[in-house]
């Protein structure tokens, strides 16, 4: 009985620039499993961001292994990754990366449409998951009528809209205050106790705290990946 | 393929980038709004030429034959027909006598360069000398009096029934009947104003006048003039069967032996749809040329204006992709947005034409006072809306196969890393 998620092995991304080669990552092998919520940290260039694009799909290694679900994704084409970001993964950026033109409730829907859901059935899906956020009273806005935090809202609530096996989210508090940045940890939380598998990329001890396993990378490798003992959520 | 939220989705994306990007995108479709524009003049042209040219030959009569020694149309050999006998009086009379299919068989003859004088002034015209018969034809409908009848053709008395240019010129603000007009110094009484048959180059038609044919014969004399015989079919259907019998009757009156060609010609309306075609033909041949011109220009707009969307939008095609967009949804998306620019270009180009070719017409008929215009449309060609939205959208989504390629083939990180 395997109930791992991820199932990484001697992964390698590779960067060829002019003569040079840069190593993003060097050999990772790494295994998650579901319910895990996970902290990756190191210091900037050591590859956190390369791994977490490998693990949600975005970017392909130069090689190695990748397992997801059972699923070898070193096999898979275009469409089948395109389609495993979308039921699978939610990403939540740094830069909260939503759409400026769209209300937050279509940004939330937008993932929906891309699944091939009918109109209402979107619509109701994403009222729910933006009311989990706590922005039911702000649907209708734009990214630029929300602060920094309420953006931050609403792009969580675009991951968790199609209930994917796992969030992913790269340092999601980097660009918000102390204060906002611990109202998004406490979502985080809330999504790990609701059953979601929550991976997190960060500076930050405070941020990487919260979580129950911390994976430490340095120069391309895993430095230490250890359990926190004292996980503040619980 | 993409789904079908995805295609609203793209519809949606669509409108939004058209309005956000208003003045740029109606810049854009400058070239797709002359090439439609283009096309409906030039539909609407060809329409009006049709309309003109079936009013010309309904009205001269598509059910007329008429047997003469020359071709109407121009074609044959010239000197070949030259050297053909004359067609005279009395062959005409006897293929009369033994016509049966036809419902008229009529004598003509016609002085060309011929005048009327009415006082002091006068009108060049052609003479025509024939038979009450010609009364019947729709050539020879009269508007207002009537045609010569049997008694006076027969006494030859000196009375005419004028064409439409003649009464409208020297006759402009009265009724003409009753009064009288010189023909090669006689006076003849007018009877009858034949209506208006000549539209546009056949125009001349209105510049004739008929007498009766002895009448004729006591001014201008039969000697060395061929006549032509005009044979009333009756219907379009009867044409092949008078066709038939009046070649048939034709050779054996002037006894052309069974192996040589006929030393006549067969003339009938049909023979000049041949001239409208080529006058069609070439408006055709300039119209395209000009739109498929100005088809290009504007795809090469379209396609440079959609290069620069993609540039301008990689991030968000960064951020689709992420969340689960496929390379076809993208792919769709940028397609749906080129073929919609082109769309908005015909649907602005319409009213302009609407407009452009109703003021042509107005002009036509009010300013110019050009008759034939009155029966062209002044309205634009609505098949022609279906056509240049079809033609718009194949423009669109060839001008944007290619920016929509290169957006849908980005690389999600790369594109999300963008600013
Ligand atoms: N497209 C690329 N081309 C060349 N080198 C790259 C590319 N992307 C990443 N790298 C390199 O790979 C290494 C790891 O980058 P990565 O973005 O994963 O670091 P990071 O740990 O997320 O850093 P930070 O904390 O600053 O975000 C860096 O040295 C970077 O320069
Ligand atoms: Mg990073």
């Amino acid at each position: 009985m395997n109930t791992n998620i991820i199932e990484i092995a001697d992964l390698v991304k590779r960067y060829e620039m002019g003569h040079e080669e840069v190593f993003a990552l060097r050999n990772v092998s790494l295994t998650l499993g579901k319910n895990e919520y996970v902290a990756i940290m190191g210091p900037s260039g050591s590859g956190k961001s390369t791994l977490m694009n490998m693990l949600g799909c975005l970017d392909t290694p130069t090689s190695g292994t990748y397992f997801f679900n059972g699923a070898n994704v070193s096999e898979m084409d275009d469409d089948d990754l395109a389609a495993i970001r979308n039921k699978e993964i939610g990403f939540v950026f740094q830069t909260f990366n939503l759409l400026p033109r769209a209300t937050a409730l279509q940004n939330v829907e937008l993932p929906l449409v891309y699944a091939g859901l009918k109109s209402e059935e979107r619509r109701k899906r994403a009222i729910e998951a933006i009311t989990r956020v706590g922005l039911a009273d702000r649907m209708d806005h734009r990214p630029n009528e929300l602060s920094g935090g309420q953006r931050q809202r609403v792009a969580i609530a675009r991951a968790l809209v199609t209930a994917p096996s796992i969030i992913l989210a790269d340092e999601p508090t980097g660009n918000l205050d102390s204060k906002t940045g611990q109202d998004i940890m406490r979502l985080f939380g809330d999504l790990w106790r609701g059953g979601n598998t929550v991976i997190l990329v960060t500076h930050e001890e405070d941020v990487a705290r919260h979580a129950h396993r911390i994976i430490r990378l340095r120069d391309g490798l895993i430095e230490s990946d250890e359990i926190n003992p004292n996980a503040t959520s619980v | 393929m993409p789904r079908l939220s995805e295609v609203q989705e793209s519809f949606r994306i669509a409108v939004t980038s058209l309005r956000v990007n208003l003045m740029r995108s109606i810049l854009t479709t400058a070239g797709v709004v002359v090439g439609v524009v283009l096309v409906v003049l030039m539909g609407w042209t060809i329409g009006g030429l049709d309309a003109v040219w079936e009013k010309t030959i309904s009205i001269i009569g598509k059910d007329m034959i008429y047997i003469d020694k020359w071709n109407w149309a121009g074609g044959g050999n010239w000197r070949m027909m030259e050297a053909r006998k004359d067609i005279t009086l009395e062959q005409a009379e006897a293929l009369s006598m033994r016509m049966e299919s036809a419902e008229e068989t009529i004598p003509i003859t016609r002085k060309w360069g011929g005048s009327v004088s009415v006082g002091n002034t006068s009108l060049r015209c052609s003479i025509m000398g024939t038979t009450t018969a010609y009364g019947s034809t729709s050539a020879g409908t009269t508007e207002e009096g009537r045609f010569f009848n049997e008694v006076e053709e027969r006494e030859a008395e000196k009375v005419v029934v004028v064409g439409y240019n003649i009464k409208k010129n020297l006759f402009p603000d009265e009724s003409p009947i009753g009064k009288y007009l010189k023909i090669a110094g006689v006076p003849y009484r007018i009877v009858g104003v034949v209506e208006k048959r000549g539209f546009l180059f056949m125009d001349f038609i209105d510049n004739q006048v008929f007498i009766p044919l002895y009448a004729f014969r006591s001014s201008f004399g039969f000697f060395d003039r061929s006549f032509s015989v005009g044979l009333k079919a009756g219907s379009e259907r009867m044409l092949d069967i008078v066709r038939d019998e009046a070649v048939g009757h034709m050779r054996s009156i002037r006894n052309v032996p069974p192996a040589d060609p006929d030393d006549f010609s067969i003339n009938e309306m049909k023979a000049f749809d041949q001239q409208a075609k080529n006058i069609r033909l070439g408006i055709w041949v300039v119209g395209m040329g000009l739109t498929i011109l100005a088809f290009i220009v504007g795809s090469i707009g379209i396609m440079n204006i959609m290069y620069v969307s993609v540039t301008e939008r990689t991030k968000e095609i960064g951020i689709r992709k992420a969340i689960g967009a496929r390379r076809s949804s993208i792919l769709s998306q940028f397609l749906i947005e080129s073929a919609m620019l082109c769309v908005a270009g015909a649907l602005i180009a319409f009213p302009i034409a609407q407009v452009i070719v109703g003021s042509a017409q107005y002009l036509a008929v009010h300013v110019f006072e050009q008759d034939w215009a009155s029966v062209v449309s002044p309205l634009v060609p609505f098949d022609l809306l279906g056509i240049a939205v079809g033609v718009s959208i194949l423009v669109g989504l060839l001008a944007g196969l290619f920016p929509a390629i290169k957006a849908s083939g980005l690389d999600p990180v790369e594109a999300l890393r963008s600013e």
